[in-house]
């Protein structure tokens, strides 16, 4: 049998190939050059499926492919600096994920962007292929260097995606701060790749010699790291790395406070937010964090910060969404809360809690995104809700699939989002009663629970229900096969996709062997040792003293139908309350009547401003290194260049092309040497 | 025998008149003479030292390079025709083009 993982590069490179397809011959191909995405995505997502397979066989990769630099580190070890790939059950998963929703994206695109007529097609597409390289890329890499690199061409190319349409005002100044605002928090990630590095002198993920294991030992007294800065211990050391690494997962993954960009995202193209949102750019944030789960792990503070913020963000960006008139921008708030929920389980220990939330959200928020473009192609590029209602009728198609996406999204069950958020709640909960600021998370990521299903389903009576409230709601523009295609796809998984991990039904009911995905990621069908859910559990149990704990003497059972109990019933009463106030034929502005709370929320709490102000705080330092860059540093280097310049155009007046001055100038140097030998030799005493 | 002092003393004017030649002649080709002076000057030396010490090697060098003076001459003669084919002229001082 041929081997899967020879062709594990070719899943990263199909899609960089049409990206250079697209730039070098996109405007000779017919539709921009998007045949040629589809097909490489649809390539990869094979070959992704096939490493699945290979995958589910019991086989897993960890090889170091190229190594493009090397050099002795601070201990004793040398320090590799190398590309390779690292194929386990999750990131196997990762790669299905993200090459099948890049795949419905672009075939959306079809219909986004070819059918109503873009200009710059080629550039679109050559953006779309090179973001789905770099995220595919993110996801097999085996080191945390490579992780970082890659990292940063999915912001790169999310800046120029978000940018598309770069003649307007609104999306190069929405690119540029999508653009900062990560950035900022990238810097942080750099000085944790250095960190990591110094420390253990190498950055592997997985493996004996990686840094988890590494750190472990450590911890454990069983082995020493190479360097730690100024006598710290070893425990606060790992967190502050944890901690530094996490910046760039809280900017990529748009977690209070740098969530700004991602309202502001919404300006790109429709299909570029279902992929940023959905399956790249603020997806690799999370999968980061659950990447190095052995090492976060080990430092139950960092853990805890996780969920305190992820719970924080859930609550925070949910009730912003309560209040915003666009259908993307509602969107955009619930991404950020759905995302707070990821950083919630990953901060509670569940792993597989995050893992199936990541899953489950790709599909449906792809599928809202790309309903909500479907519904911005009836409406003539017209995203405000109050102009829109009664679209039920005339767009049945993306009528149902949003309703399956939006029901997904409020956790109402047996949808994907139920099945997946109740999870996250209950881990959340049963190890929160131990920690308080993870039980903080919890209650915020529970209180948010009732605002999402509330903004969802106000969105949804809003767009679909009632009477059309403009002409343009009247007599909506068709949507294509194109639109639809990927709009039933992305559906039928919201539908079902929650089926793959129904721990609460096995617990309840008694039926082994229904948790597939907890298996999965249990390295039950195989994976690589220390890579597991239950490893992880093993450390958190050691490090962190996470247990689940006894509520109150009620069984597990009992816990379980109570915390799941109380989900969905604060899910319904989000949806009853939606559908009491917005699900009549001409729906009023409700969120008026919150006076002077609706102005804060429609302001995002004024948190754009906030960031505005601290940069005009701080322009004098920024100033002052500006004069110190350019002063000192560039000074230096431009000075010694300059009097390089000036000695030279002094000195090189000598050569006067004159035959007699060379002999001249010869004889008077065999004159100097004379005397100079005389006055050594001591002729003249 | 003539004391070696003489050679010497003969050999420094010889040099001294080529060097002469070499500062102030314009004409490429009493450059061309004053070069040979120089290299006989050196050539006395060699034969005046090989005397003095009873050593052939220094003969031996002076034959070596009146042969290398023939090839130089050879090569002048060539880059002096070139100069004159290219300037009309064989005044060292016209061709300054090699400057900064």
């Amino acid at each position: 049998m041929v081997d899967a993982f020879a062709y594990v590069p070719a899943i990263v490179l199909l899609p960089f190939f049409s990206f250079v397809v697209a730039l070098a011959a996109g405007r000779y191909l017919p539709k921009g050059g998007a045949f040629g995405g589809i097909a490489a995505t649809a390539g990869s997502s094979l070959l992704s499926l096939w490493v699945l397979a290979t995958v589910a066989g019991g086989e897993a990769y960890n090889e170091t492919i190229y190594t493009w630099a090397s050099a002795g580190g601070i201990g004793p070890t040398d320090i590799e600096l190398t590309f390779g790939l690292l194929i386990d059950p999750l990131s196997a998963l990762m790669l299905v994920i993200v090459t099948l929703v890049a795949l419905l994206v672009h075939v959306f695109s079809l219909g986004y962007m070819n059918d109503e007529g873009e200009t710059g097609l080629p550039r679109y597409y050559a953006g779309l292929g090179l973001f789905t390289a770099s995220m595919l890329g993110f996801v097999v890499a085996d080191n945390l260097l490579m992780a970082f690199m890659f990292f940063e061409l999915v912001g790169l190319c999310s800046y120029l995606l978000i940018g598309f349409h770069f003649r307007e005002e609104g999306p190069p100044s929405a690119a540029k701060k999508a653009f900062l605002v990560t950035r900022f928090g990238d810097y942080f990630f750099l000085v944790g790749v250095v960190a990591v590095l110094a420390t253990f002198g190498t950055a592997q993920f997985a493996g004996d010699g990686s840094f988890p294991a590494l750190a472990d030992q450590a911890l454990s007294g069983a082995g020493d790291v190479a360097w730690v800065p100024g006598g710290l211990e070893l425990g606060t050391w790992f967190t502050i790395i944890g901690l530094l690494v996490l910046g760039g997962v809280v900017g990529k993954s748009a977690q209070f406070p740098l969530h700004t960009w991602l309202p502001d995202a919404m300006e790109g193209p429709t299909p570029v937010s279902a992929l940023i949102h959905a399956a790249t750019m603020v997806a690799a944030g999370v999968y980061l964090v659950a990447r190095m789960f052995g090492f976060y792990a080990l430092t139950p503070t960092t853990l805890a910060v996780i969920a305190f913020v992820g719970g924080f963000t859930a609550l925070f960006a949910a009730t912003m969404g309560v209040v915003k008139d666009e259908l993307k921008q509602v969107l955009a708030y619930s991404t950020i809360s759905q995302y707070g929920y990821m950083m919630l389980a990953l901060g509670a220990g569940s792993y597989v809690a995050a893992t199936f939330h990541l899953m489950t959200h790709a599909f449906f928020k792809a599928l809202l995104f790309l309903g909500a473009g479907a519904v911005i192609i009836a409406m003539h590029h017209n995203e405000n809700m109050w102009d829109m209602g009664g679209l039920k009728e005339r767009m049945p198609v993306t009528y149902w699939t949003f309703l399956a996406g939006s029901l997904a999204l409020a956790g109402i069950f047996p949808f994907a989002g139920f099945w997946s958020k109740d999870e996250i709640l209950y881990e959340a909960f049963v190890h929160g009663l131990n920690d308080p600021l993870l039980l903080g998370g919890w209650v915020m990521g529970l209180l948010a629970v009732p605002v999402t299903a509330f903004y969802t389903f106000r969105m949804v009576f809003l767009t679909f229900h009632g009477e059309p409230r403009s002409e343009l709601a009247r007599d909506p523009e068709p949507v294509r096969w194109n639109v639809k295609g990927p709009l039933t796809v992305l559906g039928s998984l919201a539908v079902v996709a929650g089926l793959v991990n129904m721990v609460p039904v096995q617990k309840l009911l008694g039926i082994d062997g229904i948790d597939f995905l907890t298996q999965w990621l249990n390295n039950d069908f195989g994976g690589i040792d220390g890579v597991s859910y239950s490893a992880y559990n093993d450390l958190l149990a050691t490090y962190g003293g996470y247990a689940p704990a006894e509520l109150l003497g009620l069984s597990e059972e009992l816990t379980l139908l109570v915390a799941a109990g109380l989900s969905l019933g604060l899910a319904v009463v989000g949806v009853l309350v939606a559908w009491r106030l917005y699900n009549v034929a001409s729906p009023t502005e409700h969120t008026a009547k919150l006076g002077g709370i609706k102005d804060v929320l429609y302001n995002n709490y004024y948190l754009d401003e906030l960031q505005v102000w601290t940069a005009y705080r701080t322009e004098d330092a920024a100033g002052g290194a500006d004069t110190f860059d350019q002063g000192i540093i560039d000074g230096v280097v431009n000075g010694t260049s300059s009097v390089a310049l000036a000695a030279g155009s002094r000195v090189r007046r000598i050569q006067t092309g004159l035959v007699t001055h060379y002999a001249a100038m010869l004889t008077l140097g065999l004159l100097a040497l004379l005397v100079a030998l005389g006055v050594s030799g001591g002729w003249f005493l | 025998m003539v004391p070696p002092e003489w050679y010497l003393l003969l050999a420094a004017g010889v040099f001294c008149i080529g060097l002469f030649g070499v500062l102030t002649r314009r004409d490429a080709l009493y450059f061309l003479m004053s070069v040979e002076l120089m290299m006989n000057a050196a050539n006395i030396n060699f034969v005046a030292f090989a005397l003095y010490y009873g050593d052939l090697t220094g003969q031996v060098f002076a034959l070596f390079v009146i042969a290398l003076a023939a090839a130089e001459v050879a090569i002048g003669i060539g880059i002096i025709l070139v100069l004159y084919r290219n300037f009309g002229d064989t005044d060292v001082t016209v061709p300054t083009e090699m400057r900064w």
